[in-house]
């Protein structure tokens, strides 16, 4: 029973988390032509590895990731390349998370951009822990799903709507590049970020084989402790 | 030996993965049947459509370019093989011939064409054996082309009239 636990645990840390982020990091790119039906693969902009860094660096301060455990000299070269791919994972991942909510081109990829790097720099300066840090993540996430897919794609549909009457009259003389995709790209980035939250979510802070040599080195030294206390 | 096992698994399935998902953003597929087709050209296992070149030569023979175009561009569709890019350049130098001016976008649309046959051709030398055609190698067909591309002089010259198509 245990061992099965240990296997389904070791399954789960070294397959299955990195197929998950590298599938959402696949899927984050993508988008569907709203003429043609075709693939659009969109690389990450340089700007979402900015902010790719900036929330690496927001995982390791809040505690979500122990970069000591996941990377360690004492540890064997199979285990530290297996935590390293899965790291680069992360990584790819992150960036591919924003580049599926940030709109492509234009006045708006700017703008988000901007508040997206705004909200994680002044976050490196918060108090956060690993649950708070998924909470806050998965709200900033939602909140540019919502803005990029649900309502810039509203306001730029072809069909139109009293929304985009309001928008083009509001915003008339400024020119905003919106491309034109498929209503299922939005589908589609949905189950990016979906995946990129599991993604998150099954990530341990500390590794599996990590925790055991850890509990291992805490008997090792409670076992020197007690026999020094041992009366000669 | 079994977490050993596990892990050599993850790392293997993880780069063949992520090679995977470089290797689509590079060629950017537009479908499921361009993805078939890069793997196909990836494995070293791709085959041109011979049903649908032969449709389009025969089409070209009758003088339809155009139609002979889409058949060997559906023949192609990764636009791998040379003797059919080279086929899709001619075809482009035929109907874009003029005896009084040239179809200056038909023959950008061939020399792209022929570009790419020479490339793709062994030692960048691609040689047509065809009786129906004037030009044989991918050399003339460029030359040719490039030479309709440019404006000179020489485009003013009456003589020109009584020039032949290739």
């Amino acid at each position: 029973m245990r061992d099965l636990a240990e296997r389904n645990r070791e399954l789960l840390h070294f397959i299955i988390v990195p197929t998950v982020l590298l599938t959402a990091g696949l899927l984050g790119g993508l988008r569907i032509d709203g003429q043609t039906r075709q693939f659009v693969f969109l690389a990450p902009p340089l700007v979402t590895f900015v902010l790719a860094i900036l929330l690496g660096a927001l995982f390791v301060r809040a505690g979500a990731l122990e970069l000591h455990h996941w990377l360690a000299i004492d540890q064997p070269m199979l285990t530290n390349v297996s935590h390293l791919l899965t790291l680069m994972s992360l990584f790819f991942a992150s960036a591919q998370a924003f580049n599926s909510v940030l709109p492509e081109s234009g006045l708006l990829h700017w703008l988000f951009s901007f508040f997206f790097l705004w909200t994680l720099w002044t976050n490196q300066f918060s108090t956060f822990d690993s649950r708070r840090l998924l909470r806050s993540l998965i709200v900033l996430f939602g909140t540019a799903f919502v803005l990029k897919h649900l309502l810039v794609s509203a306001l730029y549909a072809p069909e139109g709507g009293w929304l985009r009457t309001i928008a083009s009259t509001l915003l008339q003389g400024i020119s905003i590049d919106v491309p034109r995709f498929a209503p299922i790209t939005g589908y589609i980035s949905f189950f990016a970020l979906a995946l990129y939250v599991a993604g998150l979510i099954l990530i341990a802070p500390v590794p599996v084989n990590a925790s055991r040599v850890n509990q291992l080195t805490v008997r090792e030294d409670a076992l020197i402790e007690s026999s020094d206390d041992r009366p000669e | 030996m079994q977490r050993k096992l596990i892990q050599i698994a993850g790392i293997i399935w993880t780069v063949i993965y992520a090679g995977i998902i470089v290797w689509i953003y590079a060629t950017e597929p537009r479908s499921f049947k361009e993805v078939a087709t890069n793997s196909q050209v990836a494995a070293g296992i791709y085959e041109i459509n011979q049903e649908k070149f032969n449709n389009g030569l025969a089409l070209f023979r009758r003088e339809q370019f155009r139609a002979a175009r889409d058949e060997w561009a559906a023949a192609d569709p990764a636009q791998k093989d040379p003797r059919t890019q080279f086929y899709i350049g001619y075809a482009c130098y035929r109907e874009g011939w003029g005896r009084v001016y040239y179809d200056d976008a038909l023959f950008k649309q061939g020399l792209e064409a022929v570009n790419r046959a020479i490339n793709l051709a062994p030692n960048a030398t691609l040689i047509v054996d065809d009786p129906n055609l004037q030009m044989h190698t991918g050399a003339e067909l460029k030359a040719e082309l490039e030479q309709g591309i440019e404006t000179s002089w020489k485009d003013l010259n009456p003589l020109k009239l009584f020039r032949q198509r290739k």
